[in-house]
This record gives structure tokens, C-alpha cells and sequence, in this order.
């Protein structure tokens, strides 16, 4: 089971990444506020999409460093880990 | 809007973080005291490498001076500019609500010889060591020779024109040089300098190849030019940051023009060329005379480029009298980098402001660890010397073969 990505994860993430102090309750108080407004550019959240990828040892989805907002990145990365332990779960047949 | 002959520049802010000084302040009192701060190279992973004297900046904290957020994304050569930029705006009082209306109005120049070594260095053992992914994405901007400039623009909100000269230690002055051409175009203001970083590990192994470094291991007799002992040079690392704003936009804002930026010109004589570079030095000093429209006879003092290698030091001595004939036998000559060490592109703007600061306090630093100089200049050696400065003429060569010289004339209010 992959554990699903919380905002106290985001914000630590945050500062080691990108070195941006944020509050979590904050973070979830405005999730739907831009990462632009939060002080994340571009290449800090791609350096966050990075770490992910290399604690799970997978790729995260291909739009995760295009999301504008924390609500949207969580959905994203915690609906590919839902979709990862599916897949986990029902062992392919085939190789497609 | 003035026409671009009319719009002069003026140094109104002044930032300094040096190996003798983390402020302009405390630098002033090592140049003026004539302390010399070269010493063994202490930085990790340095201490077994040839190179063993340099000037390094120590009791530097980033962490207390620039933003975490810009501190992960930048190399420590951007951490000294940053916080050289802080320091010429405070002294300067030029702040946001100056230009809040107006963010196109200020701009940012810097020169850099080598970009940032040591993050570099960081990432790339991370891709052997780790992999690609290992690899941080701030690596795209961070060693980058532009890195500075952007991130000074960044931080401050400036938007408007933005350079970088990508050159050797000459560059400094060239920066100086675009900032008033980018002021003469129709710029009020402009953060403009240098700082490098070249003391890391990568780093100081690419300066190795340099013919013209010094290897002695004594920090008193490593740096001595215009001496029959001269060795080569010491590298150093640091620099400075100017506000250069247009004569009459700092007038109105109430700022004090601290010097005025009269003429520059620069010319390129080839790599480790020398002996060449006597005519290119002196044809830039005629280029820089003849820009600031003033004679060889109102040079008060020259701050020489001083590189400590014989050739380059005879060249130098006799582009001086090429170019000032009978007054550079009189003119007194200082180089108070032999005390630090020379910081690459920072090197000609760390002298430019000391510059400024010998004619505001009328005195001419001294020219540390030198003494029985063999050319025929009136070198300042041991303590300083009191003089009335009203203009002054700063020389800078590089090590791939491009010279500069910059006149420039004390302000009209010196501070009380």
C-alpha cells in the first residue's frame, strides 16, 4: 500500500525542495490558492515531483508539475497512487 | 526625458562583501589601513590542491542576509552579489516605494568570469553518484553566469533592462560601462557590479591551467606586483554592487551622487598576451580620457590592474606612460587588491568603489605587501596617502586577454 500524500508532506516538501517555510494548516486553509502565491515557482515544484518520483521509485502522472494549486496536485498524485495499488493489486495477464 | 548626451550617471549606492570586509564600511577601514587579509586556503576540499594562498570571504553568513527560497535556487557567487545588491540599495535608500509605480525604471547588470562552481559541482556528483534524477532542477539556473542578474531582479521587483557580461576580470568595468549606456538610453537606475565565488574545489582545479597564478604558499610573498619578486596572482573571491542611477533622476529623489561615471573604454589584446597588452591598455586609457572628455593631467590617482606578473606589470607601467606621457611619473598609482587578492570580474568593481571612497575621504589606500617597486611609478606603498582626489582613472586586464579603463570624477556634494 502507498501511502497517500498529505499537506504536512507538502509543506515539508516545500522547504526542503524549494526553501519555503509554509504552515500546513495554511496550506489546507487555500489549497485552491495558486503555488505562485505561496513563493513555488516552476522549478520548485518540479524538484518536489522529483523527490516523489525517487522515494516511490515510479513516475508520478505527466501533468503533476503543470498543477497550479495544492488541491490540485494532491488530487493528482493521491488519485496515481490509488490507481498504482490497483494496478499492484489485479495482476496483468498480458504485457499491455 | 533628457537627450542620452544629457543623462549622466552617478554611483549613488555603494555594496561591498570582500575578504577584508563583509560591508563597505569595515572594507574601507582594511583598504585605507592597508591590512592585507591573503592567507592559506582553508575552504573544504581545497586544502591539498596547488593553489595555496587566496583571499577568502570569511564571516560571510547568506542565511542571515538573503531569503531561504533564494538560498536553495543560488550558488554562494549569487548569495555575495545578492547581498552586495542589498547593501548599495540600503546605502543608496533606494527602495520599492521609489520605484513601485515605475518597475521598468531600474535595471540589473553584472559581469561573471565562471558562474556558480560549487553548486555545480554538488549536482553533478549527484548524477555520477546517484543518477539523473538525483539531479535538482534549480542546476539549470544556478551555475549559470546570468544567475545573478536574474535573481537580483527577481528579489527586487527591477524590470528593467537586465545584462550580463560573460568575461574576464576586465568585465567588471564593462558591466559599469553598459549601466550607463542602458541609463543613457532611457534607464533612471541600475544595480550593476560583480561578485564571484572560484574558491571550491571544481572551481580552483580550472584555475590551475592558469600560467599566471601564483603557487607560493606564503600569503606575505604570494601577490607582489610591480616588484622584481612578483609571482603571478591570488585568486580571491566576492565583489561588489553599485546603484548608478541618472544624474537627475537621483537629484529629484534626493539621493547623493556619490561619483560621477565619466568614460570607459575597452579592448581585447589576446590570452596571456602581455606584452600586447600595453598598447591595448593604452589605447583603451586614451578611449576612457577621451569619452570623459578629460586631460591625462586630471587623473589624481590610478588604480591599477597590478596582475603581479612581470611582463604584465612592465606593460602595464609603460601603457601609463604611453597614455598620460610625463604625468604618469607623478600621478600616484595604487593597487589594494595585493591585500585580497583578485575576485575576477569583482576585482575592478571592489577597486571602483574604493575608488569612490579615496576621493570622498581624500586619501589614497596603500598597495599592501609591496615594496621596492621596479617600474617608474609612484606606487603607494605602506600606509596611505592623504591627497585632494577629484578624479580618478581605474584600470582592469584579464587573464583571456580583454583590458578596460574607467575615468571617473567625484561627486558634486561630497558627503559632509
Amino acid at each position: 500500500m502507498t501511502a497517500q500524500l498529505t499537506l504536512n508532506e507538502l509543506a515539508a516538501l516545500m522547504k526542503s525542495a524549494a526553501g519555503l517555510t509554509v504552515d500546513p494548516k495554511d496550506l489546507a486553509n487555500r489549497a485552491d490558492m495558486s503555488f505562485a502565491e505561496f513563493g513555488l515557482d516552476s522549478l520548485g515544484l518540479l524538484g518536489i515531483v522529483g523527490e516523489l518520483e525517487n522515494r516511490h521509485g515510479r513516475p508520478m502522472p505527466t501533468d503533476a508539475e503543470r498543477c497550479k494549486t495544492p488541491r490540485d496536485f494532491l488530487d493528482l498524485v493521491n488519485t496515481n497512487n490509488d490507481r498504482a495499488n490497483a494496478d499492484k493489486a489485479t495482476v496483468p495477464t498480458t504485457g499491455a | 526625458m533628457r537627450s542620452p548626451k544629457e543623462r549622466r550617471s552617478v554611483v549613488t549606492g555603494i555594496g561591498v562583501i570582500a575578504p577584508n570586509g563583509v560591508s563597505t564600511e569595515s572594507f574601507w577601514k582594511a583598504t585605507v589601513e592597508g591590512v592585507s587579509v591573503l592567507d592559506r586556503v582553508t575552504r573544504d576540499g581545497c586544502e591539498h590542491l596547488p593553489l595555496k594562498v587566496a583571499g577568502e570571504v570569511r564571516g560571510f553568513d547568506p542565511a542571515e542576509l538573503i531569503e531561504e527560497r533564494y538560498l536553495v535556487q543560488t550558488d554562494r557567487f549569487t548569495h555575495f552579489a545578492m547581498a552586495a545588491a542589498n547593501l548599495a540599495l540600503d546605502d543608496a535608500r533606494l527602495g520599492r516605494a521609489d520605484y513601485a509605480d515605475s518597475p521598468f525604471a531600474v535595471g540589473v547588470v553584472t559581469a561573471a568570469g565562471s558562474g556558480g562552481g560549487e553548486f555545480g559541482q554538488r549536482e553533478l556528483q549527484r548524477l555520477w553518484g546517484q543518477g539523473s534524477r538525483y539531479v535538482g532542477p534549480y542546476q539549470s539556473i544556478a551555475w549559470f553566469y546570468a544567475a545573478s542578474t536574474g535573481q537580483i531582479s527577481i528579489r527586487g521587483g527591477f524590470k528593467g533592462p537586465c545584462g550580463v557580461v560573460a568575461s574576464d576580470e576586465a568585465g567588471g568595468l564593462d558591466a559599469l560601462a553598459h549601466a550607463c549606456r542602458t541609463i543613457r538610453r532611457g534607464t533612471d537606475a541600475v544595480v550593476v557590479g560583480a561578485a564571484e565565488a572560484p574558491l571550491a574545489p571544481y572551481s580552483v582545479v580550472c584555475q590551475l591551467g592558469y600560467e599566471d597564478l601564483s603557487s607560493l604558499d606564503d600569503p606575505v610573498r604570494a601577490y607582489r606586483p610591480f616588484t622584481r619578486d612578483a609571482c603571478g596572482f591570488v585568486p580571491a573571491e566576492g565583489g561588489a554592487m553599485l546603484v548608478v542611477e541618472e544624474a537627475a533622476a537621483a537629484e529629484s529623489r534626493g539621493a547623493t551622487p556619490r561619483a560621477v561615471l565619466l568614460g570607459h573604454a575597452a579592448t581585447f589584446t589576446g590570452a596571456s598576451r602581455w606584452e600586447e597588452s600595453r598598447a591595448g591598455l593604452a589605447h583603451a586609457i586614451r578611449g576612457a580620457l577621451s569619452d570623459a572628455r578629460c586631460a591625462p593631467e586630471e587623473i589624481d590617482v590610478v588604480f591599477a590592474d597590478a596582475l603581479g606578473v612581470p611582463s604584465a606589470d612592465r606593460a602595464e607601467a609603460l601603457a601609463l606612460a604611453d597614455a598620460l606621457g610625463r604625468h604618469a611619473d607623478r600621478v600616484p598609482v595604487t593597487a589594494p587588491k595585493t591585500g585580497t587578492g583578485r575576485a575576477y570580474c569583482g576585482a575592478p568593481v571592489l577597486d571602483l568603489a574604493a575608488a569612490v571612497l579615496a576621493m570622498e575621504n581624500g586619501v589614497v589606500p596603500p598597495t599592501p605587501n609591496v615594496v621596492d617597486v621596479c617600474h617608474d611609478l609612484d606606487v603607494v606603498t605602506g600606509r596611505a596617502r592623504p591627497a585632494e582626489l577629484r578624479t580618478a582613472l581605474v584600470l582592469s586586464r584579464g587573464l583571456m586577454g580583454s583590458n578596460a579603463a574607467m575615468v571617473l570624477r567625484q561627486g558634486p556634494t561630497p558627503p559632509s
